[in-house]
């Protein structure tokens, strides 16, 4: 768990007759991260080729996304392919698919045509509708336009036949064609246009054989509502809209089983070709390399055995051993999925290196302790955890959010740690309800703490956050000493800033400062102890500027050994002095807004009380209320922040340096996005 | 005096957050892959811009969801604008007199085709913003207008009455609008240059040189377009210019007018003035419209550069807003472009060398 998942370097010869059967054997185990057989050291083999597969993977995958594409109009997002699909997986005909794609991309796009169409029809209706809103028009008489709008009504006659021939000509302009009503063969026709398109109106009317009359008396008492009339017209159309926008989805929904079922099998010849990319062949045999986690040695063997039925060579190479293929082991975390927010804080971070400590576990304890100082409430905790634990159940199992699931599993960790630590300080809801089980923050912070207590006041509360933060950079150091002893880096174990020698003058500055406390700052320590604890150290890493000169400067005659070179080292040296001495100094006293924070929340609270005792009643329930709702949003959301930078910054640049390779191997499940 | 700190802390840290959310190259990367048009859309179904999606599918109008990203990015300026120093508002609402320029601009343009052109344009009617941007100007009349005398009557009170009145004959004579626009253009950089001089020094300094880049990259556009598409002599095209520019003087453009092959010229001029760029000359183009794309494309980077420029240098200045405006207009611009290119169904090679 400490460090990350030992690594196995697998480098298998395989017969070609076996290659299908071997390459869906490691596609279904999904533990290879493949290396490509061109990065092989040292001379290749002429007669070593590429794998040629029937169809051009690019061609899959163009024609896998196409699909998926489809399936996201629709709604759908297809799930990462089983076992089943492996099982069942048969040869692609690209030409089809895409003869059937193409069929659905055209039904969709004349939907698309048909609704921009009657979009048009809606955006002219809307016009006219919105020119009689703005400029009022009296509807009630359609022979008197108001003198000031644009839009211009009339009623005429016209014969029945022409009318045809009316409404295409109008088409392409917005207007309101509305029948009054028949007499024998002749329609009568009340038309609302714009002013503007006057001279083509006039046209078109001409052609149909329009005559302006004023509204025949027995028509009179049929009161049209002409606005009603534009608004059920524009309801038709929006509802046909609608209607049109169902079908879109109706047309992917209606072949949505089809269509998974060929994504699905897609994605497994996808993920199979892709195995095939990695893989090199000659006349007989096929080469393969890659990572997986040694654990998984065992099995892989016994399966791709099986799939060749024992007709194979596999090699398995130890991580740094000579043999291995490439400088980078890929990185497999090893961690209890309950460690699975705090590892998303980690790999936010950087990817550890191979072989050296994977932080996660230390990065929980030190994350909530940090938050439960600075956010010490059991009340605000609790709502903490229920909202985090809302989130987590409403999050679970949804694809594509797994980082919203972990911080809300953050969520319930941390309200959690503020419940333990509002308990120990006394606080519900920024109120004494029971007993603190340590001390008694709030009254310290306002200044009636209990005598007895071995914290007195918030120079003692101070002094907790400068002790953690001292455990922590401790334990960086130390961490840091592990990594350089496995990596065999013996000169930066000695000489460095994190270097023993580092630590060394660190601890020493400690214990002074201890010193000078406990005679309230009046005296240093002895002078034998003050050179054994800072000046040795200090001087003992002068080495390391003269120890990398010569040992990069051999065989460069460029480089050679003068006064300057006497100056740049002693430059050098101070620099890396003044950088232990502020540096150290500074991350020590980084630890102290834990404190600062925790104390920024009573406060807070103090204050929200005051303000309530200044009303009554429902105004002083209202203002407990909205204190609280802006603590938990502000407090909490600073506290995090907080002790994610403490970790960042002050823990991790002690020995982390997240240059690792995240492995990723080729699985059925792999991200396909 | 408000000192620096106080003025840009809260807008500064609000921007760069907004600045990590726009939209990454790999998605435009994406959408350009994308088969069809209603994929590209879906794609954008979990960014900012869902809404887009969701007005394609209701109805089948990209110009609909298109006027919706406008608006959304009028927006925008709004927003910004309500945190910041009445100087820096100020300068928030010169830039935001852009877009009721372009907005009057289409309406002009419209009451042209039907009155003066006698072509009717009726559905650009619909992708017209009828909200009052600035000023209250009733798009409404002008879109109905009988004569520019009106249309200028309803824009009383602001410039632009005055640029529609000293310009309507030469419209109606010349029987094109070009040099009426290139007015609205030239009193857009005017109003924009003196909000600028009305900042501090600091602040001035630097909107000098981000406008004067933008105007050096607009006279480089115009020179080439007014060269070769309308074939307007030297003067003419000197005429047009918007002064105010930062690198381009009047040597260089005599230079870029004259000049037979103009990528040579602003690769010598990149060379010069932005030798950090100068990777980017080193494709060679044959055909006028690669040309033109390279032309474009060394303009934008130009442009990057001063953003990036800005945002790693002292961050409390005006430079962050400007910044951001910039680094917004151009995520619009390539939505705008791939939207419209998968829609035209353009290979997803020649989309992205459009963006």
């Amino acid at each position: 768990m400490i460090f990350t998942t030992e690594m196995i370097q697998l480098f298998a010869v395989v017969l070609g007759k076996d290659c299908e059967r071997v390459t869906e054997t490691l596609l279904r185990e999904g533990v290879m991260q493949f290396i490509n057989i061109s990065e092989l050291e040292g001379e290749k083999p002429e007669s070593l080729s590429e794998i040629k597969s029937e169809i051009s993977l690019t061609e899959i995958s163009d024609l896998r996304k196409r699909i998926e594409g489809l399936l996201h109009t629709g709604g759908i997002i297809p799930s990462k392919p089983k076992e089943t699909d492996l099982n069942n997986r048969i040869s692609v005909n690209i030409e089809k698919e895409k003869a059937r794609l193409d069929k659905i991309s055209g039904e969709r796009e004349s939907i698309r045509e048909r609704q921009r169409t009657i979009q048009q029809e809606i955006l002219k209706l809307e016009d006219i509708r919105r020119q009689v809103e703005l400029y009022g028009v009296g509807l009630s008489d359609v022979t008197l336009p108001a003198k000031h709008s644009f839009v211009s009504m009339q009623v005429g006659k016209l014969p029945v036949l022409n009318v045809k021939q009316l409404e295409d000509g109008l088409r392409g302009l917005p207007s309101l064609n509305i029948a009054m009503g028949q007499e024998k063969d002749v329609a009568h026709h009340l038309l609302i246009s714009m002013k503007r398109d006057n001279e083509q109106i006039k046209k078109i009317l001409a052609s149909a054989g329009w005559t302006r009359i004023e509204l025949p008396g027995e028509l009179r008492s049929v009161k049209k509502d002409v606005f009603k009339e534009l608004s059920v017209k524009l309801k038709t159309l929006t509802d046909e809209q609608k209607k049109l926008e169902i079908n879109v989805n109706d047309l992917v929904r209606k072949e949505d089983k089809r269509l998974m079922e060929i994504w699905g099998n897609l994605r497994v010849n996808e993920l199979f070709y892709k195995i095939q990319t990695n893989f090199k062949s000659s006349s007989r045999t096929v080469i393969f390399t890659g990572w997986l986690p040694s654990a998984k040695k065992e099995k892989l063997t016994r399966i791709i055995k099986k799939a060749c039925e024992d007709r194979c060579y596999l090699e398995w190479n130890e991580a740094g051993s000579k043999g291995t293929i490439g400088d980078e082991v890929p990185v497999r975390f090893n961690n209890p999925k309950i460690l699975a927010p705090f590892q998303m804080l980690v790999s936010n971070f950087g990817i550890p290196k191979y072989g050296t400590i994977d932080p996660t576990p230390f990065v929980m304890p030190l994350y909530l302790a940090m938050f439960g100082l600075m956010f010490p409430d059991v009340g605000q905790g609790l709502i903490l955890t229920i909202l985090g634990a809302l989130g987590v159940s409403y999050l679970r199992k949804k694809e594509g959010k797994e980082g919203l699931y972990h911080l809300s599993w953050l969520g319930v960790w941390c309200g959690c740690s503020s419940m333990l630590f509002g308990a120990l300080f006394g606080s519900y809801f920024g109120t004494g309800l029971f007993p603190p089980l340590w001390f008694d923050f709030h009254g310290i912070i306002s200044g009636h703490g209990a005598d007895n207590s071995v914290i007195n006041d918030v120079f003692d509360i101070l002094s907790i956050t400068i002790y953690f933060g001292i455990s922590v950079i401790v334990l960086g150091l130390i961490f840091n000493w592990i990594n350089l002893i496995r990596e065999r880096k013996w000169m930066e174990l000695f000489f460095d800033k994190g270097s023993i020698i580092g630590g060394w003058i660190y601890g020493g500055g400690i214990y002074i400062a201890s010193y000078m406390i406990a005679h309230d700052y009046k005296e240093f320590p002895p002078g034998m102890i003050l050179f054994l604890l800072i000046g040795l150290p200090s001087l003992l890493l002068f080495i390391k500027e003269p120890y990398h000169f010569f040992k990069h400067a051999r065989g460069q005659s460029d480089r050679k050994f003068n006064v300057f070179t006497l100056l740049n080292f002693l430059m050098g040296w101070i620099v890396e002095l003044l950088e232990i001495f502020s540096g150290y100094l500074s991350n020590t006293l980084s630890f102290m807004r834990v404190a600062g924070l925790g104390i920024a929340h009573v406060c807070l609270m103090i204050s929200f009380f005051t303000l309530a005792e200044m009303t009554s009643g429902i105004g002083y329930v209202l203002i407990l209320i909205l204190g609280n709702i802006l603590v938990i949003g502000l407090e909490g959301l600073t506290a995090g922040i907080q002790a994610l930078r403490l970790n960042y910054y002050e823990f991790f640049t002690k020995f982390f340096h997240g240059t690792g390779n995240l492995y990723t191997p080729i699985s059925l499940s792999s991200s396909y996005k | 005096m408000a000192r620096p700190l106080s003025k840009y802390s809260f807008i500064n840290a609000k921007l760069r957050a907004r600045i990590s959310k726009i939209l990454p190259g790999e998605m435009f990367d994406q959408l350009a892959k994308a088969s069809s048009l209603d994929d590209a859309l879906a794609l954008l179904r979990e960014t900012p811009f869902a809404g887009l999606e969701e007005i394609y599918s209701r109805t089948g109008d990209l110009k609909q969801a298109e006027l919706e990203l406008l608006k959304n990015e009028i927006e925008l300026y709004r927003n910004i604008r309500q945190y910041l120093h009445h100087k820096s508002m100020e300068l928030v609402d010169a830039l935001l007199t852009q877009f009721e320029i372009d907005n009057l601009k289409n309406a002009i343009r419209i009451y042209f085709n039907r009155k003066i052109r006698k072509r009717s344009d009726d559905i650009s009617i619909h992708y017209i913003l009828y909200d009052r941007i600035i000023h209250e100007i009733p798009i409404d009349i002008i879109l109905n207008a009988e004569n520019f005398d009106e249309i200028a009557g309803v824009c009383e009170g602001t410039s632009y009455s005055q640029i529609i009145r000293k310009y309507s004959h030469t419209v109606e004579s010349e029987g094109s609008l070009f040099r009426m626009e290139i007015a609205f253009d030239h009193f857009y950089y005017k109003n924009l240059l003196s909000s600028i001089d009305k900042l501090d020094k600091r602040d001035r300094t630097i909107a000098l040189r981000l406008t004067g880049v933008e105007i050096d990259l607009q006279n480089i556009n115009w020179i080439i377009r007014f060269k070769n598409f309308y074939g307007l002599p030297l003067e003419a095209v000197l005429a047009a210019i918007v002064p105010g520019g930062f690198n381009l003087d009047r040597a260089i453009m005599d230079q870029l007018y004259s000049a037979q092959n103009v990528t040579s010229v602003l690769q010598g001029f990149v060379k010069s003035k932005y030798p950090g760029l100068s990777a980017l000359l080193s494709s060679h183009t044959s055909d006028s419209t690669s040309r033109l794309l390279l032309i474009r494309r060394i303009l934008e980077e130009i442009m990057k550069h001063e953003v990036q420029r800005i945002l790693t240098g002292y961050p409390f200045t005006i430079g962050i807003i400007l910044s951001y405006f910039v680094l917004k207009r151009n995520e619009l611009k390539k939505i705008r472009i791939i939207l419209n290119a998968k829609q035209l169904r353009i290979q997803q090679e020649r989309i992205e060398s459009m963006i």
